[in-house]
């Protein structure tokens, strides 16, 4: 191992989240380090009992902005999870029966509560259950958040690593990855963790680059001072050479340089460079995802998702709560159009309505059908939603229909309504465009039958991909088999967009797809009308769009179509962007 | 008023994280106490960490014992939640 100091040394791991870091190693590992036992004296006693109560506000006050954040984030499972961590920190057993403890022994509160955790270890190790003996890391996921509060001297929380940290962790969790302060924390490295992890879904969300599978034993036996993680392709170096750090040096330049164009690009139009102007709007799930559609110049919201207006777990919101909540979004659109999807709870979207226990929820009782079945809901939303469009440009959109039955079906009921609507006197829109998603394979396939009952298509290709290539996107097992530039993906899309044609109805994309820039010509290409991505994507594709042009989208589209792999597909796509849009270096490598 | 109800866990992985949390938020307000009964186990049903300290599976039986003005409705409630597997 002679020299290991100096030389250069290369990692690669599975890239997670793009972008380029530079900076020093950090190694975040749980703080084991013991609380000493202090007496208090008595005049005191109190005052530290407030201590540790403070400890448990601030720990609760995170918690909840955590919660807010990952609800609109759609972790819908780690707000589960944060939910019953709202409940411990409610527990009176982490709370007034700590307090009591400090009072009976004249302990300080740190040694007191480490005590008591101590003890529920204890009592949950001695569960014959592995599956309930687990559940103990929930506590000690709170009790480091609380005694990291009480030990403020105590560096455990990544909200205050130093400049320039690259934080290595055997695993991250949703927390740390929400707490990292984005002015210090450059990159995130660990052993454990998938693309589709909470922890990944944040880092994605911050833009902090991130890399996983790597061996972090090997990597902590190096000495070294600089490292570089290049979140595009997974790899990380150790010990640079002047060479390769000056390299990474002016990519990390032209990088923040690119990122401050795109944010001129936000006023202009969404225009190829020969002049072709497509729709480039928003999915949207909270009223502050409107300021930022305006700010980046969006042409309205292609995909309101309502399920996610309302927490899973709370009572069902009621038509009035529904009809104020869809008037706020529509007076804030400030007349651009607006598509509203109704409810799609089921898959990983869970209700309370939902039914019985089902083996294999995403070929379950979702969306649509579910909707179906509960008619009442489902009129008592669509009351809402016409009561609402009288305000506004809206169009609804059925989600997950998969045979010509469905969409008949909610259309007579959508019918219905509205006539018992406009008899009781309410004001609707005189007209109200219906539109379906299209995700499932059979829809796809008879879109030429769909079509004649449809004013507009929006593909949904997270789920299309997901149903078409019979893989579950969150099985990292299967990550290599998830590829959207998959040849029957394309296919799909195209006899999709060709039927619409043929009825003259607009298509939209709305899935992740649609965000990503190195797809953007091949969509247009395709005859994609719209685009409609999370509105922090909008300038990225934006500035794809007027980096192309249809004539060179539609030679793409015939090149595309005669490749057999995704492989290949995808190495076209990306030659193709580098050529069109060289001075991206977040997605060119 | 002091009311007792025996209740079967239905969930496929027991009292785990997710029922545990409705149970707490279902009493959370209520002007009653309530404790389960497990095993010989008593328990204070308002606490979480409790409920999960207690381990019970798919199909153990559970006491609930509730005493307060809103003991009826509170047994209603609980029972309605078990019986609809917490929603899962």
């Amino acid at each position: 191992m002679r020299g290991l100091e100096n030389e250069e040394f290369l990692f690669v791991g599975t890239p997670i989240c793009r972008g380029i870091a530079i900076g020093r190693p950090f190694f975040f590992t749980l703080a084991e380090n013991k609380a000493l036992e202090v007496s208090i004296d008595p005049t005191n006693i109190e005052d530290e009992i407030v201590r540790y109560q403070c400890a448990v506000t601030k720990t609760r006050e995170e918690i909840k902005s955590l919660h807010k954040y990952l609800k609109n984030e759609r972790a819908f499972d780690a707000v589960a999870i944060l939910d019953a961590h709202l409940q411990m920190m409610e527990d009176p057993l982490l709370t007034t029966s700590v307090e009591t403890a400090i009072r009976s022994t004249g302990k300080n509160a740190d040694y007191v509560f480490q005590e008591v955790i101590k003890e529920y270890q204890n009592k949950f190790n001695s569960i014959a259950d592995p599956f309930f003996r687990e559940r103990f890391k929930d506590i000690q996921e709170i009790a480091q958040r609380v005694t990291c509060h009480l030990r403020q001297n105590v560096r455990e929380c990544l909200a205050d690593t130093p400049h320039d940290s690259i934080v290595f962790a055997t695993d991250l969790t949703t927390f740390d990855t929400a707490q990292a302060n984005t002015r210090y924390v450059g990159a995130f490295v660990t052993r454990n963790g998938g693309a589709t992890s909470h922890a990944a879904i944040v880092a994605k969300a911050k833009g902090i680059p991130y890399v996983s599978c790597i061996d972090l034993e090997h990597v902590m036996r190096l000495k070294s001072s600089i490292v570089i993680v290049d979140g595009r392709t997974g790899t990380i170096i150790f010990n640079p050479s002047p060479a390769t750090l000056g390299k990474y040096q002016q990519l990390k330049s032209q990088l923040s340089t690119h990122f401050q164009k795109l944010k001129e690009v936000g006023q202009l139009e969404a225009e190829t460079y020969d002049g072709y102007r497509i729709r480039l709007s928003a999915n949207i799930e909270t009223l502050v995802d409107l300021e930022t559609l305006h700010q980046f110049g969006g042409n309205g919201v292609g995909l309101l998702r309502t399920e996610s207006l309302f927490s899973p777990g709370d009572s069902f919101p009621s038509e009035k709560e529904q009809f104020n909540l869809y008037h706020q979004f529509v007076k804030k659109m400030q007349g651009l159009p607006i598509v509203i999807r109704t409810f799609d709870f089921g898959g990983d979207k869970k209700f309370q309505l939902q039914p019985l226990e089902e083996t294999n929820p995403f070929l379950g009782c979702r969306a649509i059908r579910l909707m179906l079945k509960e008619k009442d809901i489902f009129k008592n939303q669509l009351r809402a939603i016409l009561r609402a469009s009288a305000h506004g440009d809206i169009s609804i959109m059925f989600p997950m229909i998969s045979t010509l039955s469905e969409l008949l079906e909610a259309k007579a009921i959508l019918k219905e309504t509205q006539q018992e609507l406009i008899a009781a006197g309410e004001k609707v829109a005189d007209y109200i465009p219906v539109g379906c998603m299209i995700e499932v394979p059979s829809a796809a396939i008879i879109a030429d039958l769909l079509a004649k009952e449809c004013d507009f298509f929006s593909i949904g290709t997270n789920d299309l991909v997901q149903y078409a290539l019979a893989v579950d996107r969150s099985n990292n097992a299967l990550s290599d088999l998830y590829r959207p530039a998959h040849p029957s993906i394309i296919r799909l899309i195209k006899l999709v967009v060709s039927e619409a044609n043929h009825q003259g109805i607009p298509v939209s994309i709305c899935g992740e797809v649609a965000a990503d820039p190195r797809f953007t010509p091949l969509l247009l290409g395709l005859g994609v009308h719209e685009l409609s991505v999370a509105p922090r994507y909008l300038t990225a594709i934006k500035n794809a769009i007027r980096n192309t042009s249809v004539i060179e989208a539609s030679k793409l589209v015939e090149k595309v179509l005669t490749l057999a792999s995704s492989t290949e597909i995808e190495g076209l796509l990306n030659r193709e962007y580098r050529l069109n849009v060289p001075d991206d270096c977040f997605y060119n490598c | 008023m002091k009311l007792v109800c025996k209740i079967r866990v239905k969930n496929d992985l027991g009292l785990h994280i997710r029922p545990a949390t409705a149970i707490v938020k279902l009493l959370q307000n209520c002007n009653c106490d309530v404790t389960f009964t497990h095993k010989k186990e008593v328990i204070n049903a308002k606490s979480i960490l409790n409920i999960l300290m207690l381990a019970a599976k798919q199909n153990s039986q559970i006491t609930i014992t509730a005493d307060g003005e809103d003991a009826e409705q509170i047994i209603n409630k609980l029972q309605n939640a078990f019986e609809n597997r917490f929603g899962e």
